[in-house]
Order: structure tokens, then C-alpha cells, then sequence
């Protein structure tokens, strides 16, 4: 089963067509030049696989960073594994 | 071409159920956004919206009536009676009904009924849909039942072009009474689509606001949706002087332009080109303008790309104008905002009072215009601009003037 870095590295490659290789953990959406839209893609491909809610403008959780995104899903997929089944 | 001025208006909005509560609404900075009620919120992200509130249609129309009108056509028909009422225009005995246009602009129509009809037959499993579905979801019912209710025989349709609905249908109305086509016109703008369904789709694109709409403002956090209605009429000048109907500003320009950008992100180049257009067209030079009625979303996006183009079009005299955005206080009512707005842009006119940009916190360094925040200012206002900058970089501008 591929680990979450794994599949968002694969979504965000995905939605915006951007070469694989090119994406590293410090990488801001931005410096990826991801236009607004494709982000906005990306999270609900993210939020969809996941079943999990990102959190919006939320000073706790990092949604920037591609190292962000990925610690935001494992800390929020954690939580919702510790509780019973919601969509 | 003929001179066209406005000789009625009336309106439903978050503000008020009249032109007049809505206007006075907006001179004293008032906002109507709030936590919405008629939805269950706590399933929203956010759930804050600008709602029209206590309206009674039963107060409006009979229930025989009332089956063929969604929301959005029940809001538009109180409106277009308003307007139509102060015009003083009798369309029946004047004959002018033979070639009245309407043209009433909306984003998505009767969003309600199809919403409705969608959960009968995913949720309930229900195929049997009411047989008047469509007649009343259909985008054009509100030019339709206007045309209807007042005996209107001119060209009657509807313009879609998101949060540009409106302003394009008062372009075209007043291209038609301008050039003869049609002898006088109803126009304007109605929206009522909040519904689970479009909220959850706004959510989804994260331009929504969770606290208020404050446009320009350094704390501005997006977008917050409203509805409502505002209609017009519109005749040619020599017309409603000889009826000796108090004209309410003259309708001097419109100016229409596509960014052919992107699909959301707006192009100040090509704001700047509609708002010249309108000038052109309306045979005005920048410094005969003194305020301008933004699009002014409160958007990330919009707000600094609006101020660019501003400055674009009116150079040094950008500066000296007075720009503010009544979205902040009746939210963006989408393909009914222009004609709201419109509303807001003939009140400065009349009473020489522009309304404020309410919400207002701190400046923007990259929106570094006269927005008036917050408190209404007393201004002498000659000639205005009312603009709508939508989805897709579908641009509408409309350049009025004091009534002559």
C-alpha cells in the first residue's frame, strides 16, 4: 500500500501535470507554480482519498509545503482512524 | 440613437424589502450578512450568507400563482412591480407594452426547484417529478413571468454570465431602447441559490469568507454569498419627458469586454478595457467621474486586480475618486449584483451620498484607492460607474449620469 507521501506526491503530480521528480518536501505549491485552481483541486483529490477534512487558513496546520500537506493528512487520517466511521 | 433614462426601480434584497429600505440600508453602512437560516449551518464550513429575509411570497401572489414561480421569479416579479409602479407607465393603455423588452438577467435560475427535484429523485428514490419542474427552473422563467404578469410584448430573454448577469441584461436592454429596437425596456437581475448544494460547491473552491465580506481591506478573507432582486425600467428620454415622469438617473453607456484568461482569475486589462468602453460609450471623460460601484468581492483575487485596472483606465484621476463596495453589506448576489448595485449607484446619484465599503479594518498596500470605509460620505456625484467582473473574465460595466 503506498504511504501518504506517496499519494500525494502521485495526486499533486496527477491534477497538475507537473513532472513527478521535480516535487520535494520543502516545495511550496506555489514554487511548483501550481495556479490556484489546480491547488484547490489538489486538496479535494486529498480530502477525498483520505476522507478527511483540511483545515482552511488554519495557523495550526501547514498547508503550504508539500512536507506540510503530508504531516496535516497523517496527523488528520490519525484522528479519524481513532474515531468511528463519519463521512 | 435616443438618450435612455431609468424612470422606475424596485428591489428585494438581504437590505430590504423595496428599493427604498434598500437604499436607505446601505447610506447608513448597514450590513445584512449573517449566520444563514434558512439552511441547517452546522453541517457548513462557514455558513454565513446575506439572505433576504421574511419574505412571505403568500403576501405577493396567490397559490394558484405561486406553483409556477421559484424563489427566484417570485423575487424578481415584486421587484419589476416596484419599478414598474413608480414609473407611473401604464403598459396596457399606452400601448407601449407592444414593444416593451425584458431582459432579466441570473447566474443558474430556479437553483431551488432543481435542487428540490434532485433530492426527490437521488435521496427519496422518487422518479415522479413535479410536472412543473421545469417551467420553473428554467433560467429565463423571471423574464418570462414579467412579460407575463405586465403584458410585454418585446423581445423578452435572459443573459447568464455569473456575477456579469445582471449588467449585461441592462447593456442590452439599454442597446435596444437606445437604438429603437424596443420602445422602452424591464430590466435587471435576480438570484436565490442558497441551497446546500451551491454552498458546498462555493466551499469547495475556498474563496468564501468566514467572517464577513470587507473588500479592499488588508483582513479581507473572501467572498460571502447573498440574493435578491433589482429591476428597472428603462425608457428613451424624450419619452418620459413628454410623460413628465421623474427620471431617476440617466443610463449614459455600457461597456462589455472578455478577458480570454482563465476560467477564475481575473485580468485587470481586461476590467480597464470594459470600464473604457463604458466611457467611451457614454461619451465620458475620467475626470467627469466621481464614483465608481465595485465589483469589489473581497476576494484575495479580485480586490488588487479591480484597483489595477481602475488606475489603468482613470490615471491621476483614480485618485480623487470615491470607489466603494456594497457587496460588503448586501454579499454577492451573483447574477442579481449589478442590479443591486445599481440601486446603490442611482442612490449616490440622486442624493448626492455615496455608500460605504462597510467591514473595513485596515488598508492594503496593494489597494491603495479612496474605498470611503465604513461611513457614507456626502458627495455631489455627476457621472458613476457600476461594475461587474465575473467568472471566466466576463466583464460588464454600466457609466451613468445625474438625471439631465
Amino acid at each position: 500500500m503506498s504511504s501518504v507521501k506517496d499519494t500525494i506526491y502521485d495526486i499533486i503530480a496527477k491534477e497538475s501535470g507537473i513532472d513527478r521528480a521535480k516535487i520535494t518536501p520543502e516545495a511550496t505549491l506555489k514554487d511548483l507554480e501550481i495556479q490556484s485552481l489546480d491547488a484547490v483541486q489538489i486538496l479535494f483529490e486529498i480530502e477525498d482519498h483520505f476522507k478527511i477534512t483540511m483545515p482552511d487558513r488554519d495557523p495550526n496546520f501547514d498547508t503550504e509545503s508539500v512536507q506540510g500537506l503530508i504531516d496535516t493528512v497523517e496527523k488528520l487520517a490519525a484522528e479519524q482512524g481513532a474515531k468511528p466511521a463519519a463521512s | 440613437m435616443r438618450r435612455v433614462v431609468i424612470t422606475g426601480m424596485g428591489a428585494v434584497t438581504p437590505l430590504g424589502h423595496t428599493a427604498p429600505a434598500t437604499w436607505a440600508a446601505l447610506r447608513e453602512g448597514r450590513s445584512a450578512i449573517g449566520p444563514i437560516t434558512s439552511l441547517p449551518r452546522e453541517t457548513l464550513r462557514f455558513g454565513i450568507a446575506a439572505e433576504v429575509r421574511d419574505f412571505d411570497p403568500l403576501k405577493h401572489f396567490d397559490e394558484k400563482k405561486l406553483i409556477l414561480l421559484d424563489r427566484v421569479s417570485q423575487l424578481a416579479l415584486v421587484a419589476a412591480r416596484e419599478a414598474i409602479a413608480q414609473s407611473g407607465i401604464d403598459f396596457a393603455r399606452e400601448n407601449i407594452g407592444e414593444n416593451t423588452a425584458v431582459v432579466i438577467g441570473t447566474g443558474i435560475g430556479g437553483e431551488q426547484t432543481n435542487d428540490e427535484a434532485s433530492r426527490r429523485m437521488y435521496a427519496e428514490n422518487n422518479p415522479r417529478l413535479h410536472p412543473l419542474t421545469i417551467v420553473r427552473l428554467m433560467a429565463n422563467a423571471p423574464a418570462c413571468q414579467i412579460s407575463i404578469e405586465h403584458g410585454l410584448h418585446g423581445p423578452a430573454f435572459a443573459t447568464v454570465s455569473a456575477c456579469a448577469s445582471a449588467n449585461h441584461a441592462i447593456a442590452q436592454a439599454f442597446h435596444m431602447v437606445r437604438s429603437g429596437v424596443a420602445s422602452a425596456a424591464i430590466t435587471g437581475g435576480t438570484e436565490a441559490c442558497i441551497t446546500m448544494g451551491v454552498m458546498r460547491a462555493w466551499e469547495a473552491m475556498r474563496v468564501l469568507a468566514d467572517d464577513t465580506c470587507r473588500p479592499f481591506s488588508k483582513q479581507r478573507r473572501g467572498l460571502v454569498l447573498g440574493e435578491g432582486a433589482a429591476v428597472f425600467v428603462l425608457e428613451a428620454l424624450e419619452d418620459a419627458e413628454r410623460r413628465g415622469a421623474t427620471i431617476l438617473a440617466e443610463l449614459a453607456g455600457a461597456g462589455m469586454s472578455a478577458d480570454a484568461g482563465d476560467i477564475v482569475f481575473p485580468s485587470d486589462a481586461g476590467a480597464a478595457l470594459a470600464m473604457r468602453r463604458a466611457l467611451a460609450d457614454a461619451k465620458l471623460a475620467p475626470d467627469d467621474v466621481d464614483y465608481i460601484n465595485a465589483h469589489g468581492t473581497g476576494t484575495p483575487a479580485n480586490d488588487p486586480t479591480e484597483t489595477r485596472a481602475i488606475r489603468q483606465t482613470f490615471g491621476e484621476r483614480a485618485n480623487a475618486l470615491a470607489v466603494s463596495s456594497t457587496k460588503s453589506m448586501h454579499g454577492h448576489a451573483l447574477g442579481a449584483a449589478g442590479a443591486i448595485e445599481l440601486v446603490a449607484t442611482i442612490g449616490a446619484l440622486r442624493d448626492g451620498v455615496v455608500p460605504p465599503t462597510a467591514n473595513f479594518v485596515d488598508p492594503d498596500p496593494a489597494c491603495d484607492l479612496d474605498y470611503v470605509p465604513n461611513v457614507a460620505r456626502d458627495l455631489r456625484v455627476r457621472a458613476a460607474l457600476s461594475n461587474s467582473f465575473a467568472f471566466g473574465g466576463l466583464n460588464a460595466v454600466i457609466a451613468l449620469r445625474r438625471a439631465p
